[in-house]
């Protein structure tokens, strides 16, 4: 069996085809062919098969944690303000890739279905935010201040409470991303530590305590709390973290 | 995909490098990461390939000025990762070979593909077998092959990033799936 030019190109449409690549009258074209020749048909079912093997059996892996820091400081002096949307892009395509990975339909964050992939993305943020000139959006040792700019940027704002009496002064707040969903984090500081504390609705009203555990040498501690899954991370000793999360909870809300 | 780069386009005038840097390389470091994966063939390398490909990147921020960002820092990631494994692994040198082999096969009709398996034979392929088989492909085969049915580019796009006409393009990606395809058989 020899093929002539002709064959060849009708080959090289069918493959356009399935890829979308052809326009109206090209598209009806080769679908006839096909119609007609046993050969393109199975052409196109044999690549619709691998397609789908690969699809299948080769997610797409997300670059190492770490590649995207180590890139913005070779490649130097970038701001925290501006560089923040491709940062909140990392974090997203984090949970994103894991979620699509699992194939299944992880959708509301901060619950206990997946605390991994959330904790991995806010450490991430956590880390990024430590590299930037600031760690935050908002700078403001006042609770007054950060509370309100939290409003209209996203659908609640997060209960703020002043712990500089117990030597952890606010340091403002900023907004990270999971998944899809913009969250509030307060960053707060203990001499010369930081803690990122996000809150972020909790899918269920199962209140939930964690003890400290390390992602990426990072102590996480989380919680959920009157319907909300709260998230604290920092370089601080687990204990001392701990303390943070006892002084939080139990402290007045102000506003 | 037209829209989305000319808006890229109008949102770039005005911006500093770092800014452009951060609008146009930024987004596509995991694609860049996972080109550079299959190009070299390990996490390790991939990383030295993207970080050098994105300071080249950085430097050459100006002169993005059309088409796809997606497909420009594919293109520098792809001439780093061949320039690399040419300094470094110069026992794998196969670019003349490869694309020697390309104009082979580019040359020839259609072969008779009496041998393919069936396609549920084909769709029951695992990962192993897949990785196995991309990775065999010469490479300008394989990363057509890549930027299309992992990646997901458009033909433009590749030919953008492979620096080859729209015609080279599908040429390629049909020899290589057909390679893909006859592999699969012969390991049953």
């Amino acid at each position: 069996m020899s093929r002539s030019k002709s064959d060849d190109n009708s080959v090289l449409l069918v493959h356009a085809y399935l890829d979308g690549e052809l326009d109206p009258a090209n598209a009806l074209g080769i679908t006839h062919q096909m119609a007609e020749t046993p050969a393109l048909a199975t052409e196109a079912e044999r690549v619709k098969a691998l397609q789908q093997a690969i699809h299948e059996q080769l997610p797409r892996e997300a670059a190492p944690a770490g590649l995207h820091a180590r890139i913005e400081t070779s490649v130097g002096g970038l701001k925290r303000d501006r560089a923040r949307s491709s940062w909140r892009a990392l974090a997203a395509s984090i949970a994103l890739t894991a979620m699509v990975t699992s194939g299944s339909t992880w959708l509301v964050i901060g619950s206990q279905q997946q605390p991994t992939i959330v904790a991995d993305a806010l450490v991430s943020d956590h880390i990024r935010a430590l590299m930037a000139p600031e760690p935050v959006d908002v700078v403001s040792s006042d609770r007054h201040t950060v509370k309100p700019w939290f409003n209209g940027r996203i659908p609640s704002s997060p209960r703020v409470v002043d712990l500089g009496k117990e030597d952890f002064p606010l340091v403002g707040g900023r907004i990270d991303v999971v998944g899809q969903t913009p969250v509030s984090t307060l960053v707060y500081r203990r001499a010369k530590h930081l803690i990122s504390l996000t809150a972020v609705p909790a899918e269920s009203q199962h209140e939930l305590d964690r003890s400290p555990r390390s992602v990426n040498g990072y102590n996480v501690v989380h919680w959920v709390e009157n319907g909300v899954s709260y998230w604290a991370i920092s370089d601080l000793e687990a204990k001392e973290l701990e303390n943070f999360v006892q002084l939080f909870r139990t402290s007045q809300t102000v506003l | 995909m037209k829209l989305v780069a000319s808006g890229v386009q109008e949102s770039l005038s005005g911006l500093d490098d770092n800014a452009r840097f951060r609008t146009v390389v930024m987004p596509h470091i995991d694609e860049a990461y996972r080109l550079a994966r299959w190009l070299t063939g390990n996490r390790t390398d991939a990383e030295d390939v993207v970080q050098d490909a994105s300071l080249r990147a950085f430097r050459a921020i100006r002169e993005f000025a059309s088409g796809s960002p997606r497909s420009w820092l594919l293109s520098i990631v792809r001439n780093t990762a061949y320039s690399w494994l040419r300094k470094n692994r110069p026992a794998t040198i196969f670019t003349v070979e490869d694309l020697e082999a390309v104009e082979l096969e580019n040359a020839k009709p259609g072969e008779p593909n009496d041998e393919t398996p069936e396609a549920a034979l084909i769709a029951k392929a695992d990962a192993e077998q897949l990785r196995a088989a991309i990775a065999a492909l010469p490479a300008p085969f394989r990363e057509t092959l890549v930027l299309r049915d992992i990646e997901g580019l458009d033909y433009r796009e590749i030919a953008e990033a492979t620096e080859v006409p729209i015609g080279t393009v599908m040429s390629r990606l049909a020899r290589a799936r057909r390679r893909l395809i006859a592999t699969i058989q012969k390991d049953r």
